[in-house]
């Protein structure tokens, strides 16, 4: 583990080894060592062994010696044979190469001997102390054996044989043992490197492999990088081919995402372009180079160019509108951008107002700015009329108003002298105080219109009644502006399911209208008529009338005919509007053209009538 | 087939009185995109005078509808009766189309 720590570590350029030889390298040296180690103690074990061997051959034959020396010099010196003796152990040390062969008497004097001049004792007594002395102890080593044998001479007394005897170890058979075992061990380590040669190629591609697993662990992911050399064999082969059919998986992946991220952007562009030209503002993308780099359709139209032909031109040269074109330059000349609202009338007819919002492009390097074309027209238009009405309706609730204060002013100050004078004037007070209701009416039913809050309650409605009061209404206004008011009704008028108030004020606008825009000597013709389950109501003038093209917009809000003659008349351009959703919440209305407002409601009831 | 344009502020209401059957849808075709263009998609065709449309006239008003659709606008029918709706929802035309109850509800979505 320790080495494949240090192999783990170190990268592949400071590796030791070569590729694979992580894993073979350790076992050769492993194998090597092993055998040399077991060659060194088996030279060694049979080197001892020899030694002992030499040792004990030796030992053997100095006791043997000892023996026959022993026996021979114990006769001889008991029949006082000394010179066969001294010549006996002459021989004998020459014989067997003794350093040391003596016999000793038990007081120190040396009777024969190896060496002549160590004899002390020339004669040898009759006898000597029977006392037999100690015998010094042998004492031997790896080189030299020496060995004390004591004698018992006879008749005379004891003695002892010393001996020393030098161990040669031959030199040539000391060193033929381990050089043996170093040949036989030479012999298989030759054999193991043959083994090692003939399979180090499939050991270093099974190494190869397992160092790439290792560097694979590690996060290795180029294949280059993990492959091995194809000479190792069959297995780095299939390893080879592996790696390659990963790298062509993950090729394939990541040209899979690839397509499927290209696809999703260029579907995801075409949503966007798609979802551009849905809106019905201008869009329009400006390059760094003052160029249209994108707009929508709306844009082209607003714009009155082809999308095409505008793309890539420079944008100055297709925008008409100077004032857009000066901000747009500004942006370019200037330090950048900055969001900018530009509002260009285009004129009279129908090109109306166009409001360009020019906003800095944030986050992109290619567009400079965005801008937004909105269509303010018809806004600009309901602001105008608006106008209109704040300006009309304030007149239509100060002129009521200054006539009850001045009646009440003239009725307060003469009503007491003149009771006439103070009928008339509560009279007029009484009038102008209900088209003052009838005003604030009509501004709250638009503002409820407007709000969506406009609720209609139904109730039974008696038309009979509401028409008589209307003909009293207005029968003094009529007669005051000489205009003959006239409500054509038949006998008996049915009972409707309708809001009695809305109903009412509805038909007050259309009386009034009538009777406000007919000049004297006119009629106005009030009929009902009940068709099927319906009441028909047909409002009829000598008036001004109605031109065709502004048949529909008259009941437009805050509307009011282009005719100079409306115009001089005081009005807020809520009556026929109020009138017409009012109708149109219980029933259909129809204009038709010339003088006729027709009012059709349904009747309750299934046509019940009184 | 008669063909009245009036002018809601500065939204264009072409309203159709008869039939659209032949020949007259190529005449309300050109006047509608005419309109659409002059009025930059400030539009309404009032239908409550349409009493019938035939296949031409349907094909009409759906090339109207997807020309003002290329510059983001859609093309509003107000007060189409009950026969022409049948025949649009039939069709499966009707989401071509904004449906507004009369002509100034459909003005009105212009604010």
């Amino acid at each position: 583990m320790g080495f494949e720590n240090v192999v783990k570590r170190l990268t592949p350029r400071h590796r030791p080894f070569a590729q694979g030889e992580s894993m073979v390298a350790p076992i050769g040296f492993g194998i090597v060592g092993i055998l040399l180690a077991v060659i060194g103690a088996s030279a060694w074990w049979v080197l001892r062994t020899q030694r002992a061997s030499v040792r004990a051959a030796r030992l053997d034959q100095v006791h043997t010696v000892c023996n026959l020396l022993s026996q021979s010099a114990e006769v001889m010196m008991a029949r006082k044979q000394l010179s066969s003796l001294r010549r006996l152990v002459a021989e004998a040390g020459r014989e067997y190469d003794l350093t040391q062969c003596r016999i000793v008497l038990p007081s120190g004097q040396v009777v024969a001997d190896v060496h002549p001049s160590g004899i002390t004792f020339q004669k040898l007594p009759p006898s000597w102390s029977e006392v037999s002395q100690d015998v010094p102890a042998d004492s031997s080593n790896d080189h030299v054996i020496s060995l004390n044998y004591p004698l018992d001479v006879p008749g005379r007394g004891p003695a002892r044989l010393e001996l020393t005897a030098p161990v040669t170890y031959p030199s040539w058979s000391q060193w033929e043992g381990p050089a043996g075992v170093g040949a036989i061990g030479a012999a298989a380590l030759a054999g193991l490197l043959f083994v090692y040669r003939r399979t180090r190629s499939r050991l270093q591609g099974m190494g190869a492999i397992r160092e790439a697993l290792i560097s694979l662990e590690e996060g290795e992911a180029v294949a280059g990088a993990l492959g091995v050399s194809a000479n190792f064999g069959p297995e780095a082969g299939a390893w080879n081919a592996l790696l390659s059919e990963r790298e062509k998986l993950r090729q394939q992946i990541v040209t899979d995402r690839a397509r499927e991220s290209v696809g999703y952007n260029n579907e995801t562009h075409r949503d966007l372009a798609a979802a551009c030209n849905t809106l019905s503002q201008g869009l329009m993308i400006i390059d760094r180079k003052g160029r249209a780099k994108y707009l929508n359709g709306a844009a082209a139209a607003f714009l009155q160019v082809d999308r095409a032909d505008a793309l890539g031109k420079d944008v100055v040269d297709f925008i008409q509108e100077q004032e857009v074109v000066d901000t747009i330059r500004a942006g370019f000349a200037g330090s950048g951008f900055r969001r900018t609202s530009v509002e260009v009338d285009r004129g009279g007819g129908t090109s109306g107002v166009l409001r360009f919002v020019i906003r800095p492009a944030r986050g992109t390097d290619s567009a400079a700015a965005v801008i937004i074309i909105e269509d303010i027209t018809q806004q600009r238009v309901a602001e105008s009329a608006r106008n209109t009405f704040v300006a009309q309706a304030t007149h239509e609730l100060r002129t009521p108003l200054t006539n009850i204060l001045l009646y009440v002013e003239t009725a307060l100050e003469q009503g007491d002298s003149d009771p006439a004078l103070r009928d008339k004037c509560l009279n007029v007070i009484n009038q102008e105080g209900r088209r003052l209701e009838r005003t604030v009416g009509d501004i709250l039913s638009v503002a409820e219109i407007e709000a969506g809050s406009y609720q209609i309650n139904k109730d039974d409605v008696r038309m009979d009644e509401m028409l008589g009061q209307l003909e009293s209404d207005y029968e003094a206004q009529a007669k005051e502006k000489q205009i003959g008011l006239t409500f054509d009704l038949p006998p008996k008028l049915p009972v409707l399911q309708g809001d009695r108030d809305k109903i009412l004020l509805a038909l007050h606008n259309l009386i009034g209208n009538a009777l406000k825009y007919t000049a004297a000597g006119g009629q106005v013709t009030v009929s009902a008529e009940t068709v099927g389950s319906r009441l028909v109501v047909e409002v009829t003038d000598t008036g001004i009338g109605i031109s065709e093209e502004e048949l529909a917009p008259v009941f437009g809000r805050f509307y009011r005919a282009s005719d100079p003659r409306v115009a001089e008349t005081p009005g807020s351009g809520m009556g026929l509007a109020l009138a017409q959703e009012v109708v149109r919440r219980h029933g259909p209305v129809r204009v038709r053209q010339g003088q006729h407002v027709h009012a059709d409601a349904a009747a309750a009831g299934g046509g019940r009538t009184r | 087939m008669r063909i009245h344009e009036q002018q809601h502020g500065a939204v264009t209401v072409l309203k159709v009185d008869g039939p659209i059957v032949g020949v007259d849808a190529d005449e309300l075709k050109g006047r509608l995109l005419q309109a659409q263009s002059d009025a930059l998609g400030r539009l309404v065709l009032d239908a409550s005078g349409i009493l019938l449309i035939d296949s031409k006239g349907l094909e009409t008003l759906v090339d109207v509808a997807d020309e003002m659709t290329k510059t983001g606008k859609a093309l509003k029918l107000s007060a189409a009766n009950e026969t022409v709706r049948q025949v649009l929802e039939l069709t499966g035309l009707a989401a071509l189309f904004e449906h507004f109850e009369d002509a100034n509800s459909a003005v009105r979505s212009f604010l």
